[in-house]
């Protein structure tokens, strides 16, 4: 579904912040991709959705070469889904009104449709409909963002920490959506992360950037059973399934 | 006080239309396109030219507001869209030069001389004790119209939704699939429509001079500032206020007040009124009368 080949990108006269990438990812899989902070991640996905053109090297969809679509052609053409990092709602618009952009292409019942679906799945933006997205939370703003990408069904879901801003349950919650819509829909997404234990239990595969090159790719489940990348990357090790001697002794 | 009303009007709704234009295409590119004023009299000038050439009038203003409206999107993708690449401030500064240059366009195809349509001239009508003539009434229905289609596009028209989407955040308009340059080009179509009737509506009430568009430029920046820039119906209030202070200054008698039969103040402080105005209302809310779908974040 999607390919990226060596591909080089960095933003104007500045260096190569991506040097020379290599990622796939195929429908019915959720692909992460994680890594310290400025290492490139977001720089990545937006150079697959097309904000930021490739130097070198090409991003295929669906087998052909769109380097140098458009975003918005992308979204239309290949059914691409992008959830930015940052600014991720229309903050002027109401709730409802940005869950309904996301649908502008679909025929008027199927949008209704989706619509009522998305609202009976996130009770949380339900309440909220005529809200102005701008007075929102930034826990609820993350989820109208995914609910704005999920409306249209795409294809190919791009999402740039989704888990970013929210509490544990509601984050357990998004993982466990993301990966009822991989198994119910097979939609190909790739997903940045900094939850990296999470994002591994839920994804197929992995890629771990670092310094602009992809450092370690696997399987999830090897990444996160491989003492060396818990050392490296997770942080060490899990939570402890125990609660904290503290915690136990404050409940 | 139906004379102060409808004179108001007749003033308003030309300011409004390219106050309007001004603001809507400012939410999209963040700069204010200070030509736009220039395109108001390129409307006027094209306009009396087709009539000159032989076109009943309404004709030739429909022809020349589609000219326009296409030479602004021409001179948006040639000139300003690159001028953003470097900045909003480049930017600006280009739509100066460029209406420099109109400017000298049109002192050497028009002529330093004001001209005017060929209308025939009827008794004005008499509407509650106020006068206003058959041209005058016309003008600023049709200008009204244009107002309301207007509006009605912004707020019931899949257009609108991606312009107001787009004027948000246009990184993520892009991601829901809109075409933010297409989008942004529409817009600025509608504007140089909009300030082509503008401008053809003010010299059908008085004279099409080459300074049209130049004198317009302050009244215009303050009403769409007043309105707070980047918020369309915003400016076309901008545009009453505005209006209200300049026909208050010329046409009110204040010589009451004064002990004196008859007080007018000249003309030509119509304008300082309107900036007065201005500087009084941002001193007390600095973004204007409206918060703008633009600053508001
Ligand atoms: N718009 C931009 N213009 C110039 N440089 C940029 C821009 N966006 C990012 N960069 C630079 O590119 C590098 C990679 O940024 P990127 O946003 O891809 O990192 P990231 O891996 O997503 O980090 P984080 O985990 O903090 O989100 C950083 O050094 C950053 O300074
Ligand atoms: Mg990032």
């Amino acid at each position: 579904m999607i390919r990226v080949n060596n591909v080089r990108a960095g933003y104007g006269d500045g260096p190569d912040i991506l040097q020379g990438i290599d990622l796939t990812a195929s429908g019915g899989e959720i692909v992460t991709i994680l890594g310290p902070n400025g290492c490139g991640k977001s720089t990545l996905l937006k150079c697959i959705a097309g904000f930021v053109r490739p130097r070198g090297g090409a991003v295929e969809m669906e087998g052909r070469d769109v380097s140098a679509v458009a975003v918005h052609d992308k979204v239309k053409h290949h059914r691409m889904g992008f959830v930015p990092q940052t600014d991720n709602v229309f903050s002027t618009l109401t709730v409802a009104d940005n869950v309904l952009l996301g649908a502008r292409h679909l025929p008027v019942p199927e949008r209704n449709e989706r619509y009522a679906e998305l609202m009976a799945q996130y009770p949380s933006l339900a309440s909220k409909q005529e809200r102005k997205a701008s007075a929102l939370s930034g826990g609820e703003r993350q989820i109208l963002s995914l609910a704005r990408a999920l409306i249209s069904t795409p294809k190919v879901l791009l999402l740039d920490e989704p888990s970013a801003g929210l509490s544990p349950l509601m984050m357990h919650e998004v993982f466990a959506a993301i990966a009822a819509i991989r198994d119910r829909t097979g939609m190909c997404i790739v997903m940045v992360e900094q939850n990296a234990f999470e994002a591994l239990s839920v994804a197929d595969r992995a890629y771990v950037l670092s310094l602009g090159k992809v450092a370690i790719e696997g399987r999830a489940a090897d990444l996160l059973a491989d003492p060396a990348m818990r050392h490296l990357y997770l942080g060490g090790e899990p939570p402890p399934a125990e609660p904290h001697p503290r915690l136990a002794a404050v409940s | 006080m139906v004379q102060f009303v409808v004179d108001v009007l007749i003033r308003a709704v030309d300011l409004a239309l390219i106050a309007i234009g001004l603001s809507s295409v400012y939410s999209l590119i963040r700069f204010p396109n200070v030509a736009l004023v220039q395109y108001a009299t390129t409307g006027a000038l094209l306009a009396l030219c087709l009539q000159m050439a032989g076109l009943p009038l309404v004709v030739a203003a429909i022809a020349a507001c589609a000219l326009v409206g296409i030479i602004a999107v021409v001179l948006n993708v040639i000139v300003f869209e690159r001028l953003l690449r470097a900045g909003s401030a480049i930017a600006m500064i280009g739509s100066l030069a460029l209406s420099m240059m109109f400017s000298a366009i049109f002192l050497v195809t028009a002529g330093p001389r004001p001209k005017r349509f060929e209308l025939e001239i009827n008794p004005p009508l008499r509407f509650l004790g106020a006068r206003l003539t058959e041209h005058q009434l016309m003008s600023v229905g049709i200008s009204a119209l244009a107002i309301i289609v207007f509006a009605l596009i912004l707020f019931r028209t899949d257009l609108g939704r991606c312009m107001r989407a787009t004027a948000t955040n246009s990184v993520l308009a892009s991601a829901t699939g809109i075409d933010t340059r297409k989008v942004t080009n529409t817009v600025v179509f509608l504007s140089g429509v909009m300030a082509a009737l503008g401008g053809i509506g003010l010299s059908v009430k008085g004279e099409m001079s080459a300074q049209l568009g130049l004198d317009m430029l302050l009244p215009v920046f303050a009403a769409a500032i007043l309105g707070g820039l980047g918020n369309a119906l915003g400016a076309a209030v901008g545009a009453v206020v505005i209006a209200a202070a300049e026909t208050m200054v010329t046409n009110v008698n204040f010589g009451p007040l004064f002990g004196a039969s008859v007080l007018f103040i000249p003309a030509a402080y119509a304008t300082a009124a309107s900036f007065l105005l201005l500087v009084v209302v941002l001193l007390i809310k600095p973004y204007g009368l409206f918060v703008s779908e633009v600053k508001r974040v």
